[in-house]
Parts: C-alpha cells; sequence; structure tokens
C-alpha cells in the first residue's frame, strides 16, 4: 500500500514504512520529479509559480506563498495515499517541512481524506521508543 | 571579487523564488551564500536569541543570523527575505534585521515576497547592498570637486545638477518623458544657469530608473543605484554627513527609507507595490481638486484630515473615498490634507515598520516639496522632519558628489 | 525520469561499529552496477530503481539495526544541493536529528524483533486548576 510519511522528508519514517513492506510517499520522489524535469531551469528545486498557483487547491490567495508552495507538492501524494504515518513532535523538521502552518495543514488533510493514520508521538527515551516502534510495525502490518 | 550575500529565509524555494533572488545577486556579481550552521547550533541559537519560533525554518534563520554574529561565517552583506503574509515570519524578520544590525557592521536588506517576485524587482536592493560593500571609499566622500553633473533619471521626474568645488552652480527638473531626451533638457538649462559648456564637465554620475541608459549615453564615470545615491546627497543638502539618519524619500512610484551611519546605508526599504503609497497619489489627489500638484500642500496645511476620512490602501479606492467625501461637501482644504495624511500614515505603515527609525529624520524627493506632507509625515511620526534646500535634487546631487571621486 | 534513477542515502547509526567504508565496500561486493558514494554519515548510491532497491534491501538485512535509508530526490554531487557551492541547505539540519535519533529507532526495532510488546503508556495529565489553587494557597 501506498504509506504517506509526515514529516515527507523523514529518513526514519521512509526507512520502516519500507521495511514492514509498504510503499512510503515522501517528499523525495516529488521533488526529484520536478529536478529531473530538464526543460525547467529554476534551481534548486524547479518549483514553478504553475506549482504554487496550483497549490491554490490547498489553500486560498491569502496564504503566504510557500505554504501554497509546499501544498502543491504534498497535496497530491496525500490524495493518492491509502494510508498515513505521522510523528509528531519530532526533532527534525527543517528542510522541505521548515513551515509549520503547511505541517498543520498536511496533518489536517490527511485527517479530512479518512485513510487509516497513525500518529505516534516522537520517542523520547528507550521505553517510549520502543512502544512507538512497536506500534508503527502494528499499524503497517495491519495494513496489509 | 564576489560580494557574498548572507540569505536568511523562509519560504523561497517553495514560493519559486529562489531562483529569481540568485539571479538579482549574480546580476550584480554578487553571490547568495546560506551561513552554516549544525543541528546544536540550532538549539543554542534559539535559547541565546529568546524567540522560539514554532517553524522549523525560522529556526533556522535565527541560527544563520547568530552565526553571522558571531563572526563564524564569513559574509559581505545580510539579505533577510520571508513570504508576504505570514505573520511570524514577519516578526522573525525584522526582529533578527535588529539583531543584526546591533551585532555586525553588514548592510542588511529586508523583504518580503509573493510567488510573482522576479530578479528585477530586486536588482537595485541587491546592487545598492554590492555598492555599500564594494564602493567604502567613494561613500565616504563628503566633498564635491572639480566640475560634475548629476543626473537623476527617476519615474516622474528627471533632474540634473552642476557642481563645482562643492557649491551647485545649476540645476533643473522636467517630467519624465524620453529618458534620454528628458535628461537633455535638464542638463543643458542646468549648464546654462551655471554658465558653462558640456566641454568643462569633468565626470558625469547618473541614478534612478533611466541610470543605465543616461550612463551609456553620456559615458558616465559613475552609474550607481538611487539607494546609495539618494542618500549622499541628501546627508550632503542637509549637512548631516556625520552620525545617523534615517532618510525619506516618497517617491513618485517607490518609496525609500534609508538608515545612514556616516552617510552610508546600512539598512533599507523599498516599497513599490502600491500606488496608494505614493507621490502619485498625491497627483490623482491634485488633478481630482483640479488644482496644480504645487498648490496641493499648501491647501492641505490649513485643512484637517479628521473632518475627512480617508482610510484606503488602494489609490483607486482612494480616490472613491475622495469622492465621496467631496460630495459631502468638505472642503478642499481637509480633503487635501486626509489625502496628505494617508501617504504618511501607509509609509509609516508599509516602510517604517521594516527599519528602526534614526534620527533626525531627513524628508527629500519631489514629495518633500509639498508642505502638507511633510507636516503629516510629522504628525505619524512625532517629529517633524528636516527638509533640507533643493531636496528634490537628492539624486542628482549624489551623482555630482560621487562621481568627482572618479577625477 | 524517477522511474529510472533511484539515489537512496545510506546512514550509519552513531552508535553502530559500521564504518562508511564497510558500507562502501559491501554494496560494491553485490554487483549490481550502482555508483557509491561515500560520505560522512554512510553513503549515496545511485542507479537503476530495481537495483538500488535490490542493494537496500540487502543492507537492510545485512545491519538491521546499523543502518538507515531514504530515497534522496537529487542527483549524488548535484550542484544544486552542493554544500561548498552555497553553505548547508535546510535539510542537513534535519539529517544531523534523524542521525542521532537513529538508536532509539534501532533500540525499538530490536525490541520488535525479540517479540516484546508494551503497554501504551497514559498521556501525562495538566495538574487540575483546582489542584493548582490549593497548592498556591498552601504556599502563601
Amino acid at each position: 500500500m501506498k504509506v504517506f510519511i509526515d514529516p515527507p522528508n523523514s529518513l526514519i519514517l521512509y526507512d520502516l514504512v519500507e521495511r514492514f513492506g509498504h510503499e512510503p510517499l515522501g517528499a523525495m520522489a516529488s521533488i526529484q520529479e520536478r529536478i529531473d524535469n530538464i526543460e525547467l531551469d529554476l534551481p534548486p528545486m524547479n518549483v514553478t509559480l504553475d506549482d504554487v498557483v496550483k497549490g491554490l487547491k490547498y489553500a486560498g490567495v491569502e496564504v503566504p506563498s510557500g505554504i501554497r508552495g509546499r501544498l502543491a507538492l504534498w497535496g497530491p501524494l496525500i490524495d493518492q495515499a491509502d494510508a498515513a504515518l505521522i510523528m509528531l513532535d519530532p526533532p527534525f523538521n527543517f528542510g522541505c517541512v521548515g513551515c509549520e502552518r503547511s505541517n498543520e495543514m498536511v496533518r489536517y488533510l490527511i485527517r479530512r481524506r479518512g485513510i487509516p493514520a497513525l500518529s505516534v508521538a516522537y520517542p523520547g527515551n528507550e521505553a517510549e521508543a520502543k512502544v512507538s516502534v512497536g506500534r508503527i510495525k502494528e499499524f503497517l502490518e495491519g495494513l496489509k | 571579487m564576489t560580494i557574498k550575500i548572507a540569505q536568511l529565509s523562509c519560504g523561497t524555494e517553495y514560493s519559486s523564488v529562489q531562483y529569481e533572488i540568485e539571479k538579482a545577486a549574480r546580476s550584480v556579481g554578487a553571490k547568495v551564500v546560506y551561513p552554516d550552521v549544525s543541528y546544536a547550533d540550532i538549539n543554542d541559537s534559539l535559547k541565546r536569541f529568546g524567540f522560539n519560533p514554532r517553524s522549523p525554518q525560522l529556526k533556522l534563520m535565527i541560527a544563520r543570523a547568530v552565526s553571522l554574529a558571531d563572526g563564524k561565517y564569513d559574509a559581505d552583506a545580510v539579505f533577510i527575505t520571508t513570504c508576504f503574509r505570514c505573520a511570524e515570519a514577519a516578526l522573525v524578520r525584522n526582529e533578527l534585521r535588529r539583531f543584526i544590525q546591533d551585532n555586525t557592521r553588514l548592510p542588511v536588506v529586508t523583504y518580503s515576497f509573493t510567488e510573482r517576485l522576479k530578479a528585477a524587482q530586486l536588482l537595485t536592493r541587491m546592487e545598492a547592498l554590492v555598492t555599500i560593500v564594494t564602493r567604502k571609499e567613494l561613500l565616504a566622500r563628503e566633498r564635491q570637486t572639480g566640475i560634475t553633473v548629476g543626473l537623476d533619471s527617476g519615474s516622474s521626474t528627471t533632474k540634473a545638477i552642476v557642481m563645482e568645488n562643492n557649491k551647485i552652480l545649476g540645476k533643473d527638473w522636467t517630467p519624465s518623458g524620453d529618458v534620454v531626451k528628458s535628461a537633455q533638457l535638464v542638463l543643458e538649462s542646468a549648464l546654462k544657469q551655471a554658465g558653462m559648456e558640456m566641454s568643462q564637465v569633468e565626470a558625469i554620475g547618473t541614478t534612478g530608473y533611466g541610470r543605465f541608459t543616461l550612463g551609456k549615453h553620456y559615458g558616465a564615470k559613475l552609474v550607481q543605484e538611487e539607494l546609495t545615491v539618494n542618500s549622499k546627497g541628501a546627508v550632503w543638502l542637509a549637512d548631516r554627513q556625520r552620525g545617523e539618519a534615517t532618510i525619506l524619500d516618497i517617491g513618485g512610484m517607490d518609496n525609500k527609507a534609508i538608515t545612514v551611519r556616516d552617510g552610508v546605508p546600512d539598512n533599507f526599504t523599498m516599497g513599490g507595490i502600491c500606488a496608494g503609497a505614493s507621490g502619485r497619489f498625491l497627483e490623482m489627489t491634485a488633478k481630482r481638486l483640479k488644482i496644480e500638484i504645487t498648490e496641493l500642500g499648501r491647501l492641505a496645511d490649513s485643512g484637517d484630515w479628521r473632518n475627512a476620512k480617508m482610510n484606503s490602501y488602494c489609490s483607486v479606492f482612494g480616490i472613491q473615498d475622495l469622492v465621496t467625501t467631496l460630495g459631502e461637501g468638505k472642503s478642499f482644504e481637509d480633503v487635501a490634507a486626509a489625502a496628505c495624511h494617508s501617504v504618511a500614515e501607509q509609509v509609516y505603515e508599509q516602510q517604517l515598520q521594516e527599519i528602526d527609525v534614526r534620527h533626525p529624520i531627513i524628508e527629500v524627493g519631489g514629495t518633500s516639496l509639498i508642505s502638507g506632507l511633510v507636516k503629516a509625515v510629522g504628525e505619524v511620526l512625532g517629529e517633524k522632519p528636516i527638509v533640507p534646500p533643493d531636496s528634490q535634487y537628492i539624486g542628482a546631487v549624489g551623482g555630482a558628489l560621487l562621481s568627482s571621486g572618479f577625477l | 525520469m524517477s522511474d529510472e534513477r533511484e539515489t537512496r542515502l545510506f546512514m550509519i547509526s552513531p552508535v553502530s561499529n559500521v564504518t562508511p567504508d564497510q558500507l562502501v565496500r559491501a554494496i560494491h561486493a553485490m554487483g549490481k552496477g550502482v555508483k557509491v558514494k561515500e560520505t560522512c554519515y554512510g553513503c549515496l548510491a545511485e542507479g537503476l530503481v530495481a537495483d538500488v532497491k535490490e542493494v537496500t534491501g540487502e543492507i537492510r538485512g545485512r545491519y538491521p539495526y546499523d543502518v538507515f535509508s531514504k530515497r534522496r530526490a537529487y542527483p549524488a554531487g548535484d550542484p544544486r544541493r552542493c554544500r561548498a557551492e552555497h553553505g548547508t541547505r535546510p535539510g542537513y539540519a534535519q539529517l544531523e536529528a534523524e542521525w542521532e535519533s537513529l538508536p532509539l529507532i534501532a533500540c525499538g526495532l530490536e525490541s520488535c524483533d525479540r517479540g516484546e510488546t508494551h503497554e501504551i503508556p497514559p498521556e501525562p495529565e495538566k495538574l487540575s486548576v483546582e489542584d493548582f489553587k490549593k497548592i498556591t494557597e498552601a504556599a502563601r
């Protein structure tokens, strides 16, 4: 199944989804699609004005452009996801997921679609890590 | 030498504007860089800075600013930019600007962008950052020497100044039409007034929108953006070459608010999104009142803006307000005062929030001749601005002053 | 296009004894024709999607608690993301932070593989206003 990961650029979540037998939907593939397009020359990411305009599907024009641009990238992934795995309050949230308003909206879009979704808190110690990873494993294996 | 402009930003790559920022920097011989910070640096910096925004990219901006302040990363200038309409980013942007100014001597400019941003809009700002870094010695110049000419090709008017040994000998202005023809007209007139021939002129400095065209046409020794040139002209005219000041130039199309230290800008904003906050709006008002723009200020002086509310951000709706107010039978004086107050208020809200106003405030540019506007600016800021003589000629004076540095 | 190239970022957990060099040699030894570039945190492997998937599977089997990976959008050495060109990009801090977290995740995985089950601890609750009021009054 296709499992959207949030944060969408997380190495840990990408690895876990794949490890437990599913296809992770994250930021990397949609960015690769853009940067591999040799007809465009808008480095570093080839996110275009069209992309930002497409973001209007998810948020109105009064919403800052950076949010619309991000939603234009992640929105279609959420639309095609069969499930979602969310890690709450991770200490890593830089790069593609640098805007917390966009991140909130991504989590809401997942909820709005009504697909199976698991939210786990980022573990603070080994005992919590065992619980979190155990829940992730159970969730992902249950999707089969 | 490539100038390194440190970019502190949020949202640029997802708004399709990063390329435009880098393009603008490249076109003025600069390069955009990101100060290196580690994950541990981010946490330490946040504790030290004391503002912990929710968005991680803003946290990263803070860490990068701290790295610059600590001299851990070497850059020549700072460009702070975030998405237009993002409240969290607007707070961080302004506080970081202040932090950089308090802790470094790097020139800094802030900007809030939309996805429509194009490199051309940033060009003057980037060029100014580069000028401040590369032309330090030239900008330190306080006296004009020899015989030089300054040409300021602005969006509304074209101005010429002829100077000899630190004195203005001739000057003229005309509404801008064809860039070269307008300049020729005012230059001839200024030379005539000075009793000089073109062949006696030793150097020419050009600035304003038409600077490149005029620079090429006249073989000018100095072709420079208006932010640094106007600043020099303003402090020379106001005799405030040393110490701090804020220069406020409400232009025909865009407004500039520049803070200077010893005549050299270290922070500036340049707005041009809305004509409602520019001299153009006052022109439109004068036209609707069927008076000359030169009469508007005097009229406004005797009016009271409180009697004619005009609080629109848009020049079109502003004029609609004006029509309504006139329809209600309000006096021309009150309406003129309200128009001046509206422009002053918007400049305060849009531009002066992006800089820390330093004293004295020197108001310059063509609009500084509209006394009602100067009065309104004084009311809004709580301090009467200085309007130096020949205040509309700042660009031309700056051009003549700085070009003499090439003799 | 995306289906053809896959660039995979392998990251070694900070508590692991596996070295980037070992990892690179292990991938080379698989003979899949995948390009490998050693990095400070592990390596980047680049090749056809199917080949990189096989490599990933084998590495995961060999080092289940030591090496983690994800797909990377940019090809190895792409100047658009090169640190030497501009300084670090925002994602770098993310990688560092995730790298620090890997031992916790490994610990969780090991526990799962041992078949351990764990109760979900109750969410900590905030003190009720009533109780807080009592405490403040007592402190007067």
